[in-house]
């Protein structure tokens, strides 16, 4: 499903040149669960944000559902991410000015999905992650396990083959967070395909597969199943 | 999609409340008062629009050479009309509109004095006045026909049908009610309440065929297809073709789509007009909505933080930058909506006093649909202009850095910022500084020295039998020491209604072509108007029969015509001679901003149409007025006694200057209130966004006035830049506005000074109040919640 390869990224600053990927390679095929770990500035971010669309690689190839993704400009990026791709964020990135309801409904909009059968979809969904009560508060009103559980909820509402989860138990307790787990594996169980990144040993268990990054390369890979 | 933008909008602008305050008032000031702008601004730019012949209706104007300079002017000899239908058969009417008269009518036992004018009878035929009964085609053509307004037909006849009715005018002559004409709308020069026919002037001896005499207007119709041109070079030599004395006199057309905007004229040109305040009118306006909408782009991109992982979160779920910009906009058009309402609101609040200080019965009709679209087209441009710059601004966002929760640095946020409030700050300047230029103008002009006592002195024009029984009314002031003085004169003291350059004596150089104010008056003029004698006497007919022939000089007349002695010197005008025996100081007839004209003062020998009266200083002025009344009725009944002052006359003659003053101050005012409003919420952020610094500088042992100096400094700069860009800019426009009046302050530095200070103490007002609450607040509170 995604085949990375030699993928190069520079940030620069006025005085500072920092090498974010350096020649990275990587593959993962469809319906995987893999978790990407490493310290703090080895590039996961980066990476996830690539894989995500929302960032362009410098040089190397990236190619997605057999296309050839690197050097596509906005409009393509986004017509792709919003079909494709869901998030999950450690700060949940919800919007405080719209209620549970209206932030999962978002994606839909934006695929230009029809009224009705948005509304549908989007009860299935809140449904399944068992926070249909509390669909007209806003996120304020929500724990963080709930306001997680409806970014998951998001992530998922448009049927995407990827989601991308940047720390997603990060600003959970563990009971919480094991819920997030626990709701991540059953998507993956279902067919979609999962990229994690994680400083949780814990966490990286519930996958089938941990990269180790240093310096914006790979460095090991572990296989768990 | 539309609804989820209009949700969000709406639910921000209800969490903002103080941001949402300040972004809606500033715009809906500024759009009203761009409404009220563009309302007089129709007004002026469709005066005498409505006619259907308007392409085809032309002016004649004269041009001719004095002292080297060309001037022009449209008053016409009134022969003129019979000359242009003889020869220039392209031309389909000419219709002669007089000065405008002011009779008396009685029916019944009414009395009313009303304003109307005399007319050829194809007035009708000519400009497009609907008639409601009568018919246009022979209203006016019985020299005793009147076509009335239709107010002022109810006024005389309340609900009588008036078609047929006898009215008596002037106490003498009855005229037949031939025609009722709907109310003249408010923006045409023809705004009579009645129409009497040319043929009535003839009958009563006041039509002449003397080509030496302008006294009326002219107004030609041409026949359709007729070519202007050519017939412009046929008409320029009229005036030599039928007048032996017309020297270089020519005439033109000039085009009825020109007369109100263009009809200065320097030197033989158009030069500007009513058409320059237009312009000067949109700018202020322009630029009071482009104040506005700064205010709205610096608040929204200061506070884009809060916007940010909207945006980025939208972009994540797949928003392109083009349907966020869309959102953006969208949101700013809803923001000027909302505005548009209130301003609609404020206009209808302001449109009485705006009316007063325009002259104008402008309001806005609800009805219209023009109206709508350019309420619409004003709420969409500023929304569109509002809200293009945060729209491209706000959705530029990188996700990335967004949801990562980078902060951006305040200073870099606010940088282009600055710009804007300079831009602001300029223009508050400029209007300060053109309010104080203008006051001071004014009280300038005020406290010069009018050369005559403008106080206790009453006239009353001629009306009726005031003429005949003037010597026994005079008699009878006097006699019970009602007035210490009275004269009559050919015109009020505060208007020049005659001059000429026609005037002769001994040495008078040929080619000499100045203009001589002249002026008459019977008896004891320098005592009834308190003027000045600096040589000679002032007119006694009690003592000197010979003073009916006696003339009084000013200054500057002795001046123009080079005499050394003047007294005893003859002066030849209008067929007669008449002696100097007086000379009085300069004295101010006409406008008190330009230099003293020469003037002639001619004796009893001449026409008059004002009593003046001078009451005995201290007495008392009701009783005065009561008395004098009785004594008017006594001598005058059919007529009703209508007097003025003339320090109120004269205090008229700044009238307009005032209100040209008090525009400035609005305008000023308006401006310096939105520009706060956006310094303001400029204030807040920064105040909001240097709450860390503050709380480490003040444990770090900083004062609150410190903390003050160091919040207020910045904009403190910029309003300093604002000043040094405002004050040449408003040094070049006060000159302008100077040049006007020969009689004028001189700009100094120190009124520039005033104005920066004076915006510089209003911004310090502004933002000390965030700034002083950031400085006292709690260190420890605000660290903590890092």
């Amino acid at each position: 499903m995604i085949k990375i390869t030699n993928l190069e990224k520079v940030y620069r600053t006025e005085e500072v040149e920092t090498v974010a990927l350096n020649k990275l390679s990587l593959e993962v095929k469809e319906g995987e669960f893999v978790s990407v770990m490493g310290p703090s500035g080895c590039g996961k971010s980066t990476l996830l944000n690539i894989l995500g669309l929302l960032d362009d690689p410098d040089k190397g190839s990236f190619i997605f559902n057999e296309v050839e993704v690197a050097g596509f400009n906005e409009r393509k990026r986004a017509d792709m991410r919003k079909h494709n791709i869901g998030f999950v964020f450690q700060s949940f990135n919800l919007i405080d000015e719209l209620t549970v309801f209206e932030n999962v409904e978002l994606p839909l909009i934006y695929t230009g999905v029809k009224s009705a059968e948005r509304k549908e979809k989007v009860e299935k969904v809140l449904d399944k992650m068992q926070i249909m009560h509390r669909r007209n508060h806003y996120p304020q009103q929500l724990s963080g396990g709930q306001q997680q559980r409806v970014a998951v909820a998001r992530a998922v509402v448009n049927n995407p083959k990827l989601i991308l989860a940047d720390e997603p138990t990060g600003n959970l307790d563990s009971s919480n967070g094991n819920e997030v787990m626990q709701l991540l594996t059953e998507l993956n169980e279902q067919g979609t395909t999962i990229i994690m990144v994680t400083h949780s040993e814990h966490d990286s268990r519930y996958s089938h597969r941990i990269i180790r990054m240093l310096d914006g390369q790979t460095v090991t890979e572990n296989i768990l199943v | 999609m539309f609804r989820n933008y209009f949700v969000i909008a709406i639910r921000n602008l209800l969490k903002n409340k103080g941001f949402t305050f300040i972004n809606i008032s500033g715009l809906a000031v500024g759009m009203a008062c761009a409404i009220l702008i563009m309302l007089w601004v129709e007004s002026e730019l469709t005066f005498d629009g409505f006619h259907e012949n308007r392409d085809r209706i032309y002016e004649a104007w004269n041009r001719d050479s004095f002292s080297g300079e060309l001037q022009c002017w449209s008053v016409t000899p009134k022969v003129l009309a019979k000359y242009i239908r003889e020869d220039f058969p392209e031309v389909q009417d000419v219709v002669r509109v007089d000065w405008g008269a002011n009779y008396l009518f009685s029916y019944k036992d009414k009395r009313i004095k009303e304003d109307g004018n005399i007319v050829d009878s194809g007035f009708f035929n000519m400009f497009t006045f609907k008639l409601l009964k009568g018919d246009k085609k022979t209203a006016l053509n019985g020299s005793y026909n009147i076509v009335l307004s239709e107010s002022f037909a109810k006024k005389i006849f309340g609900n009588e049908d008036p078609m047929g009715k006898i009215l008596k005018v002037e106490n003498s002559d009855n005229f037949t009610v031939t025609g009722i004409m709907e109310d003249a709308p408010d923006n045409t020069r023809f705004k009579y309440k009645y129409l009497i026919p040319w043929s009535y002037a003839r009958l009563k001896g006041n039509d002449d065929e003397n080509w030496g005499n302008n006294s009326t207007r002219s107004y030609v119709l041409l026949k359709p297809n007729a070519s202007i041109e050519s017939l412009q070079t046929k008409f320029k030599d009229i005036r030599k073709k039928h007048d032996n004395e017309a020297g270089t006199g020519e005439m033109f057309l000039y085009p009825m789509s020109r007369w109100r905007l263009y009809s200065n004229f320097t030197n033989g040109k158009e030069d500007g007009g009513l058409i320059n305040m237009v312009q000067l009118f949109i700018i202020i306006a322009s630029f009071i909505l482009l104040i506005a909408c700064i205010n709205f782009m610096n608040l929204s991109t200061a506070r884009s933080e809060k916007r940010a992982r909207e945006v980025g979160i939208r972009k994540v779920v797949g928003a392109r930058r083009i349907g966020l910009i869309g959102q953006f906009i969208s949101e700013s058009i809803l923001l000027a909506l909302l505005g548009g309402i209130l301003s609609i609101g404020i206009v209808l609040l302001a449109l009485p006093g705006f009316n007063k200080l325009a002259d104008k019965a402008l309001f806005i009709d609800f009805t219209n649909g023009w109206y709508w679209m350019a309420f619409f087209m004003v709420v969409i441009i500023t929304g569109l202009l509002a809200g293009s710059y945060p729209a491209f601004f706000l959705s530029a966002f990188n996700p990335v850095k967004v949801l990562k929760g980078l902060k951006q640095q305040a200073n870099k946020i606010i940088t282009p910022r600055k710009v804007l409030v300079v831009l602001q700050f300029t223009f508050a300047i400029v209007l300060i500084v053109a309010t104080i230029v203008i006051r001071k103008q004014i009280g300038y002009a005020q406290a010069r020295q009018s050369g005559y006592d403008k106080n206790n002195l009453m006239y009353h024009f001629l009306t009726g039998d005031l003429e005949k029984n003037y010597d026994l009314l005079r008699n009878d002031l006097l006699q019970e020491n009602i007035a210490s003085s009275v004269t009559k004169t050919s015109s009020p003291l505060t208007e020049s209604w005659s001059n000429s350059w026609g005037m002769e004596w001994e040495g008078k150089d040929p080619n000499d072509k100045t203009l001589f104010n002249r002026f008459y008056a019977d008896n004891q003029i320098v005592k009834t108007a308190g003027m000045e004698i600096i040589k000679g006497r002032d007119f006694d007919l009690n003592t000197y029969k010979t003073d009916s022939f006696a003339i009084l000089v000013n200054e500057a007349a002795v001046k123009a015509m080079g005499m050394k002695d003047p007294i005893g010197k003859i002066i030849r005008d209008n067929g007669a001679e008449w002696t100097i025996i007086g000379l009085v100081k300069d004295f101010i007839i006409e406008s008190p901003y330009k230099n003293v004209n020469p003037m002639l003062i001619e004796g009893a020998g001449g026409w008059f149409n004002v009593i003046n009266i001078r009451y005995q200083t201290g007495s008392n002025m009701q009783s005065n007025i009561k008395k004098t009344e009785a004594l008017f009725k006594k001598y005058n009944s059919e007529y009703p006694f209508e007097y003025k002052f003339v320090d109120d006359d004269y205090a008229a003659k700044f009238a307009n200057e005032k209100k040209t003053g008090t525009m400035a101050t609005v305008f000023a005012i308006l401006t310096i209130f939105i520009s706060c409003l956006g310094l303001f919420g400029l204030s807040t952020f920064m105040a909001e966004n240097r709450v860390k610094e503050i709380g480490i500088r003040k444990i770090l042992g900083s004062s609150i006035t410190g903390i003050v100096g160091l919040l207020s400094k910045e904009f403190m700069i910029l309003v300093g830049i604002s000043f040094i860009i405002a004050t040449p800019l408003a040094w070049l426009a006060m000159g302008k506005l100077l040049d006007q009046f020969t009689y004028r302050i001189d700009l100094s530095l120190d009124l520039f000074i005033y104005a920066g200070l004076g915006a510089l103490l209003i911004a310090l007002a502004t933002i000390s109040f965030q700034a002083v609450k950031a400085a006292v607040a709690n260190p420890v509170r605000s660290l903590r919640s890092e």
